[in-house]
């Protein structure tokens, strides 16, 4: 009968067994996924163009002062819930989260962000002054804008009324996930304003009866002009230069009730472990040239005021002086208080 | 030899020892990963939300009444269990006769054929869906074939309809379908159909009488979990549906992320849970009974 060999470990094997995989694991160049080394920082963002952008424009700043960025990538829903989720946590796992300005607010109300010392961001010093929110640093802005196709629009409009109405039927479309912004042009078009949306809401429920069409996503709806299927809609402006680069026919007016104002930033949680990392990278993205790269890339304006968007660029996506004045931030207060009854009046009344 | 002799008079004891080893590691994966976050769900649940305060600690059943008295959430549960429903029964009619012949072809290439039906399970959902999205759109193949053969005037609306949602989901569960009733089909002496025929039943009687009763505990399986997957679905309704087609899937989705509501996304969770298993529960006890001999 052959015999096996059998493993019998004796002590001096487990140790030294033991002392191989800790010495391993001291040495390993990969540490888990933390935010704890100095010259490292977890950024929570949004995946695709502006994860690539800040790459190209933002980090490149961070280089010479040996801090590596690592995106922690996921939609803004998400993040914000794990925000909640990790608040009682001393030790969070992410260092800087981008944000609309409103989503920073409700997450300022939740007591989960870190107040600000502008003092250690040497940039802030141009930063325009509505960028400065004492929770978070606002990166970009864009402004709510009306966006149709002339060839399928006959009489170009001049107002949120104008675009919000049942004339349109099944011509006009509205995107599922930016129903705030819809809900507040529907309040702007109906004699309501920005700290109260409810008058917009019979103006929603008559477009819906005329037919009007709802996509799930920005990227959705940007098919469905290409195609034709629909010619008018409001969105970002800068996201109206994004299609029209990629050869969608869109003219953009900006409504006459006003310009809802887009700002989106970045905040650092309380209980971030690189604060100072953190810091490094809020300075970096206020760099004149990191600005002018996303005002080029991605049609956003800069938040600062040093910032040389060549003057054709600057045509496309800014605001003329008349509409700056038509600008309108938003009443972040009444949207953290009321989102969720206003997304639940949205999920049942008027896609229900 | 004496090694065996030395298994077999091994005491109770150290069987019983065995067996909890091996059961060990898997029960632990089950307590750790589903019941515990699913007692912690229940609580969730009973907790209260408060707009800008996420998530307030109390002991109410507030979330489950007012799911049980809204009408929109009612109605969002009832297109849940009628879809589901649908799908069920399609997959189990479409998958039948195709389980059936798998089980008794004596083809060569019988394990090929297998291995189409399993082919589809190698691509994701949302990627299938995605698929089917090219197929439906306005101006997409189905519509593009129709009007280029003068079949139609004007493009058919089939994108965020319930049907869509239905096809998409029928084609995702359909492979466990026809694998479930295949293994089971397999396992029935074909001489008990062959003495059916024999003894002058039709086909049909022969299906009713022999075969399907003998293929029951397959029907059950297949078909409950079906209705687990299509009860349960997420990216097809939301890719193939669209933002206004809602069933529960989403609808827990979006109340924990999109509303931040935690307390009333988990009480439409779990109700979600309790509706799934009390009517796969329902079904099998009805059922077993029906065609128990």
């Amino acid at each position: 009968m052959a015999t096996h060999e059998s493993f019998h470990p004796t002590r001096r094997h487990f140790l030294q067994g033991a002392g191989a995989v800790t010495a391993a694991l001291a040495l390993s160049p990969r540490r888990p996924a933390s935010a704890q080394a100095a010259s490292r920082i977890v950024l929570g963002t949004w995946g695709g163009d502006y994860s690539k952008l800040l790459t190209k424009n933002v980090e490149a700043h961070l280089a010479p002062r040996k801090i590596q960025v690592e995106h922690a990538i996921g939609g803004d829903p998400e993040r914000r819930a794990k925000l909640l989720a990790e608040a009682r946590l001393p030790r969070g796992t992410s260092d800087l989260q981008a944000l609309s300005a409103a989503n920073m607010f409700e997450m300022k109300e939740a007591g989960v962000l870190e107040t600000l010392d502008y003092g250690k961001i040497e940039n802030a010093r141009n930063l325009l002054p509505q960028m400065k929110y004492p929770y978070g640093v606002g990166h970009i802005y864009s402004g709510k804008v009306i966006l149709f196709n002339p060839k399928m629009i006959g009489h170009a409009p001049t107002s949120f009324a104008d675009t919000l109405d049942p004339k349109h039927g099944e011509k006009l479309g509205i995107i599922d996930i930016q129903y705030q912004f819809t809900m507040m042009a529907a309040a702007l078009a109906s004699g309501g304003s920005m700290s109260s949306f409810e008058p917009g809401k019979e103006r929603l429920l008559a477009v819906k009866k005329a037919g009007v069409r709802i996509y799930p996503t920005n990227e959705a709806l940007a098919q469905a002009l290409k195609n034709e299927e629909i010619g008018i809609c409001i969105m970002w402006k800068a996201r109206a230069v994004q299609w029209q680069n990629a050869g969608i026919t869109v003219e953009t007016v900006a409504a006459k009730e006003g310009v809802p104002l887009y700002v989106s930033g970045f905040a650092i949680p309380k209980n971030a472990q690189n604060k100072d990392g953190a810091y490094a990278y809020l300075n970096a993205m206020l760099e004149p040239s990191a600005q002018e790269g996303f005002a080029q890339d991605m049609g956003y304006n800069p938040t600062v005021k040093n910032a040389k968007v060549p003057e054709a660029t600057q045509k496309r996506i800014g605001f003329t002086a008349e509409e700056q004045q038509r600008l309108k931030d938003l009443d972040y207060a009444y949207i953290a208080k009321n989102d969720s009854a206003l997304k639940e009046w949205w999920d049942k009344v008027f896609k229900g | 030899m004496a090694g065996r002799a030395a298994a077999v008079e091994r005491p109770v004891g150290s069987r019983r020892l065995t067996a909890a080893v091996l059961v060990a590691p898997a029960t632990a994966v089950v307590v750790v990963g589903i019941f515990l976050p699913i007692l912690l769900l229940f609580r969730f649940s009973l907790n209260r939300f408060v707009p800008g305060k996420f998530m307030v600690e109390a002991l109410t059943a507030a979330n489950y009444v007012k799911f049980a008295t809204d009408p929109f959430y009612v109605a969002v549960l009832a297109r849940t269990l009628r879809v589901a429903l649908v799908v069920t029964a399609t997959c189990l009619a479409l998958g039948f006769p195709v389980a059936y012949w798998l089980a008794r072809t004596a083809s060569r290439h019988k394990n090929l054929f297998l291995l189409l039906v399993v082919l589809p399970l190698f691509v994701g959902n949302a990627v299938r869906a995605a698929g089917w999205m090219v197929m439906f759109g306005s101006k997409g193949f189905l519509n593009s074939v129709l009007g280029g053969l003068g079949l139609i005037g004007t493009p058919l609306t089939l994108m965020y309809t319930e049907g869509a949602v239905i096809v998409g989901i029928v084609a995702i569960n359909l492979p466990f379908v026809v694998l479930t009733l295949q293994s089971v089909i397999e396992g029935i002496d074909r001489s008990l159909e062959e003495a059916a025929l024999g003894l002058g039943a039709g086909p049909f009687t022969t299906f009713r009488r022999a075969l399907l009763p003998l293929a029951m505990p397959g029907v059950l399986a297949g078909g409950t979990l079906c209705f687990i997957l299509a009860m349960n679905a997420y990216a097809t309704p939301v890719l193939l549906g669209g933002p206004r087609f809602q069933v529960m899937g989403p609808l827990v989705y979006r109340t924990f992320v999109g509303q931040n509501n935690w307390p009333f996304g988990a009480a439409i969770a779990f109700v979600l849970m309790t509706a799934t298993l009390a009517l796969s529960v329902a079904s099998n006890v009805v059922l077993q009974r029906r065609y128990r001999r």
